[in-house]
C-alpha cells in the first residue's frame, strides 16, 4: 500500500477534528475490510492522506437495550450482531442479514456501521489503478451501460442518470425494514433517508461526520422480520439480490409492513407497493406472489441483468413467506 | 531375489515394459495399496512449516515488479523512466529496450508454437500482460510507487476478444508479430482426425442431430502466485522458483546470459502452491525469472518477483470456445457417426481434437473432428488440469444428447458404444489378452458400482419430469470415458542406503504439488526393498541432479513409478549380494560377513531385516549390516591410532524410464480402463440455482498404489470440476478488453458450502494400466471430466439444454423462459 | 495543514488531543504519573503465540506483512491478498481474522495466535489433518487449521454444517473440503477425551 498518515482517535471529537482538518482527504477506518481493499487496488484517482482509526475510541463496541431501543455501537462487528440473542429474537432480519454477509472471518472484522458506509462494487469502478475513470470518479461516462452489466441496477441509474452501480450492503435492507436510525456525530437520521448516491458518496454523511451508533426501535408486539439473500456462492459473495421484511400483525392480518430490497438498485429500495399489497392481508402463497410482482413492477433491466427480475421476485416472495408465524422468523 | 528373473533383468535393461501389462508385479504388497496416515508432506503442511517460494527471503533481497499493460493490444512508443529511477530505494530499472536484453531467449517453451517471446516485451497482446519494464527496489511498496512514475506513450492497436469475429476476413490481427497473416493458429492448419466415413455413417443413421455450445474460458488460480528468487554466487546462479518443472527451468536457464553450465545452477523448487499445469507451460513463464537473474547480476543483490493475484490471471485453460457437432445414431442408442469442430481461443497446443476420446474409447465407426485455434487478445491458454478438457466436454455432450434423443438411460448408451477405435469390446478384449492383461469389462464394473452408490435405477427419470416437494426440479447426470495417463516423459531416480543407520533415501529432484506422490514412491521402494515404510524417505526439493517427471506432462506414476521400482530392485540385489560377500570388499573397510555361506537368492529382506529364507531366525538388520561409518565420519584417517573405521562401498542404485506410450496420436496404446461419474442435483426454477445433492466418482485406476491420494484426486477433482461447470469464467469488458474479474472475489471458485454434498469415491482395480503393478493415472481425470457433467444433469432436471457454460442462474432462467 | 488551531497538543502517552499545552499537562499529570514511558510513534506491543513483541511498524504494513515478512511466521499464506480466501487467517483475541486486511499499526495490545503457535502447542488438529489428508498442495492448509482451531475453542462439538460454515471463508483450489469436516470432527473427539482424562 502507498504511504499515508495513521491516527488512532481516542474520542469521537478527536476523530471529527482530524476529519475536518483533512477536509475530505482522510478516511475513517473501522474494520478496514472495505477500505483496505480499495487502497490496495488504488481504484480511486486520489488516495487518502490519512486514516483515522476509530477502534481506539472506547465504548463504541457495545450493544445496549434501553428505553425501547436497541443501540448498536459503531464498532460492533457483524458477527456480534449475528450472534446477539436479543437481536436474533426481536430484529431477526438484521441478525440473519449479518450472518449472511461476506464470510465468517470478514464478519469478525467488519462493523455494522462500516457495512452501511461501504463503497460500491461495480467492477469498472473497482478495476485496479483507476483503470476506468467513470462518472463515479468524476469522469464523463459510465462503462457499464454498454459493457458487462450482469450485476448492475434493474431500477435505473443515479448520478447524472448514468451510474448503475448497485448498493452492495446486506445489512442495509434489514435496517430499513426495521426502521432503524443512524446516529452520527452531528445528527440522527432514519435509515430510510441515509443512503444517497453522488459522485464520491453513497450516504448523506458529510466529510467530517461519523456514525456513532445504529438504533433500532423495539418492534411492536407481533412483529416478525426476516431476511434472504441470493448470491452466486453461498459464502464470501456479495448479494445479487437481497430482501428484508418486517410485518406486524393484528387480529390475524398484517397491520403494518416494511420491505426493503438491495443490490438491485443504486440505493436500498423500499418496496412501497409491495408493502401496500401486504397490508390488511394474511401471508399466504398468493399474497406473497402478488407482493413480489409488485416489487419488480417498475424494473427496467439492462442488457445483461434481466435475470435479476425473476430472482428478485422469488427472493421477495420467500422472504415474505418466511415471515409467516410458524416459520419461527 | 526369486522375483527377479533373467527376463525381468532384460526388461529392466531396455526399460520398454510399459507397452504391455506389468510382467513382474509383486506377489504380495505390504505398503502398496494400503491406506495410512503417512504423508511425507503432512506435518510440514498442516503446521505451517512447509516453505513455498513466496516465503523465501534473503538478506539484501530486492523486490521486482512489472508494468501490466492497460490495453489488450498495444505497443510502447516511448517510455520515460527517469522520474521512477530517481525515486529513493529504486535499484534497477530494466526496460524492454535495454540493449543487453536478448530479443528472444528460451522462455520455457514447450512446443515453440508461440515462438520464443523476448523476456520483457515492448508490445502487449493482452490486457494485464506483465511487460515494458521491471523495477527492482528495496521494497515492493517502492517498486510499486516507481511503476506509477513511469510515463508511457502507447500505441493502442485494434484487438479481438471474440473468436468468431476474429475468424472474419477483415478482423484485426491479434498477434501480428507471431501470426502476420491471419488469426488462425499456424495460419489455418488444424488438427484433423478422421476415422471411417462420416457421410456414410450419417446416411445409415436412423436419426441425425446437430448442436452447438459455447464454453467460456476459465483459468487455473494457483493458490501460490507465480514467483521466484534469483541470486548469483560468483558465476553460479542460485534460484528458487514456483515451477512445476524444475528440469525445464534448469535446461532453459543454462542457455541464458551467454550460457550457464548446468553443474553451476543450484535450483530449489520448494513446495508448490499448485498450478494444475497452468502457469508452467506458458512461454512467458520464465520471462520474469530471466529478468530477475539479469537484475541480480547488475545489482549484485538477490532479486525476488511475485506476481500480483491479477497478474496470475494472464492465461487460461484450453476449453474456451465454440463447439459444433453433428451426430448420427440409431434409436437403440448406437452411435454411427460424429462430426465435430472445436474452435477455441489461444490454444497453445491445438492438437487435442474434440473427437479424441470418441476414437480412443468407443466403437463409433465414423468420426471426423477438427480443432481450430484462433488468436484473440487474451492470455495464452494451456492444459489446465488437462488438455483433454475440450474432448471430454465433447464426449459428455454428445453422449447425453443421444441418450436424451432416444429416451434412454445414458448409462445404457455408454455401455452400448464402449469400444476402441471404432471397434467393439470383443476387439478390445483381444488386445487386452494379447498384451497380457486380464480381460475385465472395466466400464461395466465402474457403472455397476456407481449405480449402486447413487441408487441410480431408483432415481433415474426422463428429463424435466421430476418435481420435488421442495419445489425444485431433480436432475441426474452421468458421464464416462477412459481413464488416462501418459508416459510422454522420462524419469531418472536413485536410491541410496544411508551408511550409519541403513535407511533409504530416494534421490531425484521433482516438485511437490500436493498429490502425495513422494509417499507413493516410498511405498513402492519400501515394498520392493523389503523395508519398513518409515525407513524410506524422499525430499524432492533437493537438486540431486536426477530429474524425475514432477508430476507434469501428465506423467507421474506411469513413469516415475517404474523408475523408482527399477532402482529399488537393483538396490535390493546389491544389498543381498553384499550380504553374501566375504569381508573386505573394498580396500579400506568391509561389510560384515553376514551370510557368507549363502547365495543372494537364499536371502530376503523383510521389514528392513535381511533374513535367510530357510531359517528366518538367521537375520541381521540392514542397519546393523551397513553399520556405523565411524563417529567422526568416514573420512577419518585410517592411520590414526592404528585404528580402522569401517568404510564400506556405497549402496546406491539409480534407474530410469524412458518415454514410451502416449495418448498423443504419436504412439497410442489402447485404453482399457474406464471411469464413470454420477451427479445428482436440484434446480431451483425460480432463482436458477443449482444445488449439488450427491456425487459419485468411480475410477478404474488399475491398481491403487496410494488409495488415499487417489481419493484426493476424486473429491478434489469433483469440486474443481463442478466449480468450473457452475461458476468459472473470465469476463472481459467488450469495449476495452479489460479483464473485469481478475480477483478471487469476482472470479468464483467454489467454497465448502457450494459443494457440500456427499462425494462417494470408488476405486476399481482391474490391473489394466500400463503403469507399475497395472496402475493408471487419476490426477487429471476427475477434475477434467466433471467439468462438463453439470450440463446433462441440468438438462435432466429442467428438460432444456443450456448451450453456454458455465451454467449460471441467469442461463437457467433464460432457458426456462423467465 | 490548514490553520486550524484547535486540538494541537497531543498527549504522548495516549495520543489524546488538547486545546492548550496546560490542558495537556494537567491531563498527563493526572493520568500518566506512573506507568511506562510513552510509546514512540508507530510502535506497537503485542503478544504472538504467547510471547511479547515490541515492533516498529509503518502505517501501510498489514498484519500479514508484519508476521510473515518481518517476523518470519511464514505459515500464514497469501492466496488472494484481498480478504477473499482465508489463507492468511490468524486468531486475534480469540477470533479468526484475515491478516491481509488488518493494519499492523492497529494491533497494539492484541493477542495473536498463528499456525506456528497452534503447532507448538501440539494441538490435535494437526495430526488429524495429516491423518485425513486434509491437504493437497498445502498452501491453504494453515488457514484452514487456524480457522478450525478458533472454531473448536468456541464450539467444542461442532456439527458438519457448523464446520462448513466456519470454514466457508477459506478457499481451497485443490478441493480438499470434505476432509476438513472429518479432521475437525475427529479432533473434537480427541479434545474431549483429553479434557476428560485431565478432569
Ligand atoms: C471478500 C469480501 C466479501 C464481502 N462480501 C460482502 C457481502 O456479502 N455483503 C456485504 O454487505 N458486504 C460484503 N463485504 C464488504 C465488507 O467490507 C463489509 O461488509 C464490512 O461490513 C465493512 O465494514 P468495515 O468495518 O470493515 O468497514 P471499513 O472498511 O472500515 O469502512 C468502510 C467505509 O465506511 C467508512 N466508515 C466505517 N465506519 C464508519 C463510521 N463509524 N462512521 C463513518 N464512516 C465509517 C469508512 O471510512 C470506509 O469508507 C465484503 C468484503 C470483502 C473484502
Ligand atoms: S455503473 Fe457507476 S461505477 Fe460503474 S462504471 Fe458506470 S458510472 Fe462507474
Ligand atoms: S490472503 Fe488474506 S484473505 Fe486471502
Ligand atoms: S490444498 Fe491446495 S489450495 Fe488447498
Amino acid at each position: 500500500m502507498k504511504d499515508f498518515i495513521h491516527f488512532n482517535a481516542y474520542s469521537i471529537d478527536e476523530a471529527v477534528a482530524l476529519l475536518s482538518r483533512y477536509g475530505g482527504n482522510a478516511e475513517i477506518i473501522a474494520g478496514g475490510t472495505d477500505l483496505l481493499g480499495k487502497m490496495k487496488d488504488r481504484i480511486l484517482p486520489s488516495y487518502p492522506e490519512a486514516l483515522i482509526n476509530i477502534k481506539t475510541i472506547p465504548g463504541l463496541d457495545q450493544i445496549e437495550e434501553k428505553e425501547g431501543m436497541i443501540s448498536i455501537g459503531a464498532l460492533v462487528t457483524l458477527s456480534c450482531v449475528a450472534e446477539h440473542p436479543v437481536i436474533q429474537k426481536t430484529c431477526t432480519a438484521l441478525a440473519q442479514a449479518a450472518s449472511r454477509t461476506a464470510s465468517p472471518h470478514l464478519r469478525n472484522m467488519g462493523t455494522l456501521a462500516g457495512n452501511i458506509c461501504q463503497d460500491i462494487r461495480c467492477w469498472y469502478y473497482r478495476a485496479p489503478q483507476n483503470r476506468f475513470s467513470c462518472l463515479r470518479k468524476g469522469g464523463g461516462r459510465c462503462y457499464a451501460i454498454k459493457g458487462d452489466n450482469r450485476y448492475h441496477s434493474i431500477f435505473g441509474g443515479s448520478v447524472k442518470g448514468g451510474c448503475f452501480a448497485v448498493h452492495p450492503s446486506d445489512t442495509a435492507p434489514a435496517l430499513i425494514a426495521l426502521n432503524a436510525r443512524i446516529i452520527t456525530s452531528k445528527q440522527s437520521i432514519s435509515a430510510d433517508t441515509f443512503f444517497n448516491v453522488g459522485v464520491t458518496h453513497t450516504t448523506v454523511l458529510a466529510n467530517d461526520e461519523i456514525i456513532t451508533a445504529i438504533q433500532i426501535p423495539a418492534p411492536a408486539p407481533d412483529t416478525r422480520s426476516t431476511f434472504q439473500k441470493f448470491a452466486l456462492r453461498k459464502s464470501i459473495d456479495f448479494p445479487i439480490v437481497n430482501c428484508a421484511v418486517a410485518v406486524t400483525e393484528k387480529n390475524g392480518s398484517i397491520a403494518h409492513a416494511r420491505l426493503c430490497l438491495n443490490a438491485v438498485s443504486v440505493v436500498p429500495r423500499r418496496a412501497v407497493k409491495t408493502e401496500e399489497v401486504l397490508t390488511g392481508n394474511k401471508i399466504d402463497e398468493t399474497v406473497a406472489e402478488e407482493a413480489a410482482m409488485a416489487a419488480v413492477a417498475d424494473a427496467k433491466p439492462m442488457e445483461g441483468n434481466a435475470y435479476m427480475i425473476p430472482v428478485t421476485r422469488a427472493i421477495v416472495k420467500r422472504t415474505i413467506l418466511a415471515c409467516r408465524e410458524n416459520h419461527g422468523g | 531375489m526369486d522375483h527377479l528373473s533373467e527376463k525381468e533383468k532384460q526388461t529392466m535393461r531396455d526399460l520398454q515394459d510399459s507397452l504391455t501389462a506389468d510382467p513382474f508385479p509383486l506377489k504380495t504388497y505390504t505398503h502398496i495399496g494400503k491406506r495410512g496416515p503417512r504423508r511425507l508432506d503432512g506435518l510440514p503442511k498442516a503446521s505451517g512449516k512447509a516453505d513455498y517460494t513466496m516465503d523465501v527471503q534473503l538478506p539484501g533481497m530486492l523486490h521486482m515488479r512489472f508494468i501490466d499493460s492497460p490495453y489488450p493490444h498495444a505497443k510502447i512508443i516511448s517510455m520515460d523512466t527517469r522520474e521512477a529511477e530517481q525515486l529513493p530505494g529504486v535499484r534497477y530499472m530494466l526496460r524492454f529496450d535495454n540493449p543487453e536484453l536478448p530479443e528472444r531467449a528460451s522462455m520455457g517453451k514447450v512446443s515453440g508454437l508461440y515462438g520464443d517471446p523476448p523476456p520483457l516485451s515492448g508490445i502487449a497482446h493482452f490486457e494485464g500482460e506483465p511487460m515494458g519494464a521491471a523495477v527492482a527496489a528495496e521494497s515492493e511498496e517502492i517498486a510499486e510507487k516507481a511503476l506509477e512514475l513511469i510515463r508511457i506513450e502507447w500505441e493502442p492497436r485494434p484487438f479481438n476478444l471474440d473468436i468468431i469475429k476474429a475468424m472474419e476476413k477483415d478482423a484485426p490481427l491479434s498477434y501480428p508479430e507471431m501470426y502476420p497473416d491471419s488469426n488462425y493458429w499456424n495460419n489455418g492448419l488444424f488438427d484433423v482426425l478422421t476415422q471411417g466415413d462420416v457421410k456414410k455413417g450419417f446416411a445409415k443413421s436412423e436419426k441425425v442431430i446437430e448442436f452447438e455450445f459455447v464454453r467460456r474460458g476459465h483459468t487455473w488460480i494457483g493458490p501460490e502466485r507465480p514467483c521466484g528468487v534469483f541470486q548469483w554466487k560468483g558465476d553460479c546462479p542460485e534460484v528458487w522458483v514456483k515451477q512445476q518443472r524444475p528440469h525445464l527451468v534448469k535446461k532453459n536457464l543454462s542457455t541464458w546470459y551467454g550460457g550457464v553450465p548446468m553443474n553451476k545452477i543450484q535450483l530449489h523448487c520448494l513446495y508448490q502452491g499448485a498450478s494444475f499445469g497452468g502457469w508452467v507451460q506458458v512461454p512467458w513463464n520464465m520471462g520474469p525469472l530471466y529478468c530477475a537473474g539479469f537484475v541480480a547480476k547488475k545489482t549484485g543483490r538477490p532479486v525476488k518477483y511475485v506476481f500480483t493475484r491479477r497478474e496470475d490471471f494472464y492465461g487460461g485453460s484450453m476449453d474456451g470456445g465454440t463447439y459444433r457437432f453433428k451426430v448420427g445414431f440409431n434409436k437403440d442408442g448406437t452411435i454411427l457417426a460424429v462430426e465435430g469442430t472445436s474452435i477455441c481461443e489461444n490454444q497453445i497446443w491445438p492438437v487435442f481434437n474434440p473427437m479424441n476420446h470418441l476414437k480412443e474409447s468407443t466403437r463409433i465407426p465414423h468420426l471426423s473432428g477438427k480443432c481450430v485455434s484462433i488468436w484473440v487478445n487474451k492470455g495464452p491458454t494451456v492444459p489446465t488440469r488437462c488438455e483433454q478438457l475440450p474432448t471430454t466436454l465433447s464426449l459428455t455432450a454428445i453422449f447425453s444428447r443421444v441418450a436424451a434423443e432416444c429416451g434412454l438411460d445414458p448409462i445404457e448408451v455408454a455401455l452400448r458404444n464402449d469400444g476402441e477405435e471404432g471397434h467393439d469390446m470383443a476387439h478390445l478384449n483381444k488386445k487386452k489378452k494379447k498384451l497380457g492383461f486380464a480381460v475385465i469389462d472395466s466400464l461395466k464394473e465402474c457403472v455397476d458400482k456407481g449405480k449402486a452408490a447413487m441408487d441410480w435405477d431408483k432415481k433415474w427419470h426422463p428429463p424435466g419430469t421430476q418435481k420435488l416437494p421442495n419445489g425444485r426440479m431433480h436432475g441426474l447426470g452421468f458421464t464416462w470415458t477412459n481413464e488416462w495417463d501418459d508416459s510422454l516423459g522420462s524419469s531418472e531416480m536413485a536410491i541410496r542406503i544411508e551408511r550409519n543407520d541403513g535407511t533409504a533415501s530416494i534421490l531425484a529432484m521433482g516438485c511437490d504439488n500436493g498429490v502425495d506422490a513422494e509417499n507413493t514412491y516410498c511405498r513402492i521402494a519400501a515394498d520392493e526393498l523389503g523395508f519398513r515404510l518409515e525407513d524410506v524417505h524422499y525430499n524432492p526439493q533437493v537438486d540431486t541432479g536426477f530429474f524425475r517427471m514432477s508430476p507434469d506432462s501428465s506423467t507421474n506414476m506411469s513413469i516415475n513409478g517404474w523408475a523408482v521400482r527399477h532402482a529399488a530392485r537393483i538396490l535390493k540385489k546389491q544389498i543381498l549380494e553384499a550380504a553374501v560377500g566375504p569381508t573386505a570388499k573394498t580396500q579400506r573397510g568391509s561389510f560384515r560377513p553376514a551370510f557368507p555361506d549363502c547365495k543372494p537368492e537364499d536371502l530376503d529382506i523383510i521389514e528392513s531385516v535381511i533374513i535367510k529364507k530357510s531359517d528366518p531366525a538367521d537375520r541381521i538388520k540392514v542397519a546393523d549390516f551397513v553399520r556405523e561409518a565411524g563417529q567422526s565420519g568416514p573420512l577419518t584417517s585410517t592411520e590414526s591410532g592404528g585404528f580402522r573405521w569401517a568404510f564400506t562401498e556405497p549402496l546406491f542404485a539409480y534407474s530410469y524410464h524412458v518415454q514410451v506410450g502416449s495418448y498423443n496420436p504419436v504412439n497410442p496404446r489402447p485404453h482399457m480402463t474406464r471411469q464413470a461419474h454420477f451427479l445428482e442435483i436440484e434446480v431451483d426454477t425460480e432463482t436458477g440455482e443449482i444445488h449439488i445433492i450427491k456425487v459419485v466418482n468411480v475410477n478404474d485406476v488399475g491398481k491403487a498404489i496410494n488409495p488415499m491420494s487417489c481419493e484426493g484426486q476424486q473429491y478434489g477433482g469433483s469440486i474443481m470440476g463442478l466449480s468450473r461447470g457452475k461458476f468459472e469464467e473470465m469476463i472481459y469488458d467488450p469495449a476495452t478488453g479489460v479483464l473485469l474479474n481478475g480477483n478471487l472475489l469476482d472470479y468464483k471458485i467454489a467454497t465448502t458450502l457450494d459443494v457440500d454434498a456427499p462425494i462417494d469415491t470408488i476405486l476399481v482395480e482391474s490391473g489394466m494400466g500400463y503403469g507399475p503393478y497395472g496402475s493408471v493415472g487419476i490426477g487429471e481425470d476427475v477434475g477434467t471430466v466433471m467439468t462438463g457433467l453439470i450440463g446433462p444433469a441440468v438438462h435432466n432436471a429442467i428438460g432444456v439444454w443450456i448451450n453456454d457454460h458455465p451454467i449460471t442462474p441467469d442461463k437457467i432462467l433464460k432457458a426456462l423462459g423467465k | 495543514m490548514t490553520e486550524n488551531t484547535k486540538n494541537d497538543f497531543r498527549c504522548p502517552y495516549c495520543r489524546r488531543l488538547f486545546d492548550s499545552l496546560s490542558a495537556m499537562k494537567n491531563h498527563m499529570l493526572e493520568n500518566h504519573r506512573d506507568g511506562d514511558l510513552p510509546k514512540p510513534e508507530g510502535q506497537i506491543r503485542l503478544t504472538i503465540n504467547r510471547k511479547k513483541y515490541i515492533q516498529d511498524v509503518k502505517p501501510g504494513w498489514t498484519l500479514y506483512y508484519l508476521i510473515h515478512d518481518q517476523l518470519g511466521f511464514t505459515g500464514s499464506k497469501q492466496f488472494c491478498d484481498r480478504g477473499a480466501c482465508g489463507s492468511c487467517t490468524v486468531i486475534m483475541d480469540g477470533k479468526a481474522v484475515l491478516s491481509c486486511m488488518i493494519l499492523a499499526i492497529e494491533c497494539d495490545g492484541k493477542t495473536i495466535e498463528t499456525i506456528e503457535g497452534i503447532a507448538e502447542a501440539e494441538h490435535p488438529l494437526i495430526p488429524s489433518y495429516v491423518k485425513h489428508h486434509a491437504m493437497q498442495c498445502g498452501y491453504c492448509t494453515p488457514g484452514f487449521v487456524t480457522t478450525s482451531k478458533a472454531l473448536l475453542d468456541r464450539n467444542p462439538e461442532p456439527t458438519e454444517p457448523e464446520i462448513r460454515t466456519a470454514l466457508s471463508g477459506n478457499l481451497c483450489r485443490c478441493g480438499t473440503y470434505p476432509q476438513h469436516v472429518t479432521a475437525v470432527q475427529e479432533t473434537a473427539i480427541t479434545l474431549k477425551s483429553q479434557t476428560r482424562q485431565r478432569g
